[in-house]
């Protein structure tokens, strides 16, 4: 089974601590942000897989995180789980890229299958480009891994300007 | 109370519940935390794992049911956002039963909803149709003894919609249940809520109903 990286977002310290405990259990990495600004820092330095992200927070709100997520890594899916969210709120997320809206209290068996159902499109994605090299098709396979390279360049420049 | 008291209202009780449903889910995540550990605890090493286990799951059953009341609680708190919107007559019976079945439960009578097949979309203001409905429940809940049965049936002729609210039971004297009708607290605020809806109210003594009648584009 293949190791995935969860960065937990939420403000609730308690539920997320031990949720991101009961992921590790389940021999996944799991990494706590407080706020959004955390978050986003975290990510800098380490890039996660999948990012579980609260809509409600103090500070930066879940909307804009997912928003600066979504256009610094493209590639990282975030799934929102937030309490009582509206369609409101439900249709905005997906709108902006979220891979999936839950609703707080989730079980976690749920929440770990469209974790791994993130992680599945975001491996698709590179092993698509291996793919296309091979059959070939360079152009394709260059446009891929470009959009990837990208991101790693990003975070690289990043860390190098702090 | 005015437009502005009533979102005050809703705002708060928004707030509470957003709050206590993260309380649930602590909860349910400590407790889910403490029964993956029991999962791989050996029994001889955790001499009551299975009382332990038990309780576990009635901790969580708990949470379950409380998720459950925070979350009509929320959509109640919601109806005050807009005074004119789109709503699903069934859906709004079927919400109003939930919130308020625990006062028929106390006096041994069942809420009813037999909503219809289809569904009922009206314009209207979601939180006086909600109070109109829960003003003629209360009515029949405080004029029925112990025992019996409150039936809700939302009905649809043309642009006009209907809700009937009757009781039902073989203990229920019928031609008590509209004695002084008209001076009683609940009518008085039904007959003012039907007057904001722009709808009307009609007592049927001989089937024991209240019958609200609104137009489905308010």
């Amino acid at each position: 089974m293949e190791k995935i990286k969860i960065l937990l977002v939420d403000d609730e310290k308690e539920f997320v601590e031990t949720l991101s405990e009961r992921i590790r259990m389940r021999d996944h990495d799991s990494e706590v942000a407080l706020d959004g600004e955390q978050a986003l820092k975290k990510m800098d330095d380490d890039l996660p897989d999948v990012v579980v992200l609260d809509l409600k927070m103090p500070g930066m709100d879940g909307m804009e995180v997912l928003r600066r997520i979504r256009k610094a890594y493209p590639k990282v899916q975030v799934i929102m789980l937030t309490g009582h969210g509206s369609e409101k709120d439900e249709e905005e997320a997906k709108k902006l890229g979220a891979f999936e809206y839950l609703e707080k209290p989730v079980e976690i068996e749920t929440l770990m299958k469209k974790v791994k159902k993130a992680y599945k499109i975001k491996f698709e994605s590179t092993m698509m480009a291996a793919t296309f090299a091979e059959a070939g098709e360079f152009d394709t396979a260059k446009e891929i891994r470009d959009s990837e390279e990208e991101e790693d360049s990003l975070k690289k420049a990043k860390k190098k300007s702090k | 109370m005015n437009e502005k008291e009533i979102q005050f209202i809703g705002k708060i009780t928004a707030g509470v519940t957003h709050e206590v449903n993260n309380v649930l889910a602590s909860i349910r995540e400590i407790s889910g935390l403490m029964t993956d550990i029991l999962s791989i605890t050996d029994e001889k090493s955790f001499p009551r794992k299975e009382k332990f286990q038990t309780s576990l799951e009635k901790i969580q059953n708990q949470v379950q049911r409380g998720v459950k009341l925070t979350c009509q609680l929320n959509k109640f708190s919601h109806l005050s956002d807009t005074n004119k919107t789109d709503v699903d007559l069934n859906e709004i019976i079927e919400h109003l039963i939930f919130l308020t079945e625990r006062f028929a439960r106390i006096k041994n009578i069942t809420l009813q909803n037999r909503p219809l097949t289809q569904s009922i979309t009206i314009t209207s203001d979601p939180f006086l149709l909600q109070m109109s409905l829960s003003n003629g429940i209360s009515y029949l809940l405080n004029r029925m003894g112990n025992g019996g049965e409150i039936s809700i049936c939302p009905e649809k002729k043309g642009s006009e919609c209907s809700v009937s609210i009757s009781c039902i039971g073989e203990r229920i004297d019928k031609s008590l249940i509209f004695k002084d009708a008209s001076s009683s607290e609940e009518l008085l605020s039904l007959n003012s809520i039907m007057h904001s809806l722009n709808g009307v109210y009609e007592l049927d003594e001989l089937n024991a109903a209240i019958i609200i009648k609104i137009s489905s584009k308010n």
